[in-house]
């Protein structure tokens, strides 16, 4: 089948991509660029820089601009899914979506409207497994975002290595975060992973942050 | 007690987001996982209880053979359990009929007779194009705003859910393992 993936460049649009690759035919990437931070639907910082990881991964890319404005961007969601249609005969669409039902009955409604399949493999995952999956799968991710007491910058930037996943674990206990970061405490970016040709490196960013929310801004970055 | 998982996806990828984590929710329970079309009526009356999990929305397969569930459980007397894809192939074992009728999204669910699995109201997840009609061999347990959300054979254990219990209804599935 000739699939789209939603995609947003962090771990869980990422490990749903490379879970789909396994069986499907991935025709297209398709990324949404939210101009508001706190979009309901589209995960944001960082999001320029998918277009370096389609190349990486010789992947097409359809990228969209959409305002963020909740329910707004399920147009923008539908238009692009639509030009994946005409332009590339897919057949159905994956997202990352773990456990927000509010995101995937959307994408569900817009599949369903479209006669799209409509594939969700992280579906209820449990987040520690998630976690450990990026271990194994050897994805080399990096943490683009925080929103939620504890963190500190310094996690901003941080590899999601094992150390990193144990200093998750020990803040879900101390302080009930999602330690994969479905609630939106933290936000990440795939540097390097199992479909990528080349590996991305970060040359130059700029970390913005105050009262436990924060982004890494990337500057530079190129593929080597 | 021997437990069977029985996936109806025709995409194996769907399985991680319909089988799984029904799975998951088993836990320590041991059980088994086949496809149906992997089953014969040997390998389903070996086991005691069994659940058939639900699939994707645009996922009809499994309506065309409704004959091959038929003879599959033809001779099984377990306990069964049939989730959203689940629910129209038990309920047309028995003499339901499916008919079109979609839903996408979270509803409230009233239980209407005390029975062993749910209880009082509860928020449910539907995802399905299709429903069951013709349930005079089972009692309606628990219904939304106009459908059977879960159902009971009259006089055997067996059931049918709807909605999406792997999403915040847990404990469906575990009460339905103490039966």
């Amino acid at each position: 089948m000739k699939l789209g993936v939603l995609f947003s460049g962090g771990k869980d649009s990422y490990l749903a991509l490379q879970y789909a690759s396994q069986d499907h035919e991935i025709s297209c990437l398709l990324t949404l660029e939210s101009e508001k931070e706190d979009s309901w639907m589209f995960h944001t910082p960082a999001i320029e820089w998918t277009k370096l990881q389609a190349k990486s991964m010789k992947m097409v890319h359809l990228v969209q601009k959409t305002s963020g404005i909740k329910e707004e961007e399920l147009t923008d969601l539908r238009s692009i899914i639509n030009s994946a249609v005409s332009k590339y005969s897919i057949e159905g669409i994956v997202t990352g979506a773990l456990a927000s039902v509010y995101q995937t009955t959307r994408i569900q409604k817009i599949c369903n409207e479209l006669d799209l399949w409509c594939f969700n493999p992280l579906w209820q995952l449990p987040q520690e497994v998630l976690l450990n999956e990026l271990l194994s799968s050897k994805i080399d991710s990096i943490i683009t975002g925080v929103a939620a007491e504890p963190f500190a910058a310094s996690w901003l930037g941080r590899q999601i290595d094992s150390t990193c996943i144990n200093d998750l674990l020990v803040l879900k206990e101390s302080h009930k975060i999602n330690p994969a970061g479905e609630g939106g405490e933290i936000e990440s970016f795939v540097l390097n992973a199992p479909l990528f040709t080349k590996k991305i490196v970060i040359s130059k960013s700029t970390k913005h942050y105050s009262n436990f929310s924060g982004k890494l801004e990337i500057m530079e970055a190129s593929l080597k | 007690m021997r437990l069977l998982l029985i996936s109806t996806c025709h995409e194996k990828l769907s399985e991680r987001e319909f089988v799984h984590p029904i799975s998951k929710i088993l836990n320590s329970a041991e059980h088994h996982i086949l496809h149906y079309r992997e089953c014969t009526s040997d390998t389903i009356q070996s086991f005691d209880k069994i659940i058939i999990c639900g699939t994707s929305l645009q996922d009809n397969e499994y309506a065309e053979n409704i004959d091959i569930f038929k003879k599959l459980f033809h001779d099984f007397t377990g306990s069964l359990l049939g989730i959203c894809s689940g629910i129209h192939i038990v309920g047309s074992i028995f003499g339901g009929k499916i008919i079109q009728n979609l839903e996408i999204g979270m509803t409230e669910a009233e239980t209407l007779k005390e029975n062993e699995i749910c209880n009082g109201k509860f928020e449910v997840y539907n995802i399905h194009t299709n429903s069951i009609d013709k349930l005079q061999n089972f009692t309606i347990l628990a219904k939304n705003h106009d459908n059977a959300q879960i159902i009971k054979h009259k006089t055997r254990n067996i059931f049918g859910i709807s909605f999406h219990p792997e999403v915040r209804n847990e404990k469906i599935i575990s009460n339905f393992l103490k039966i």
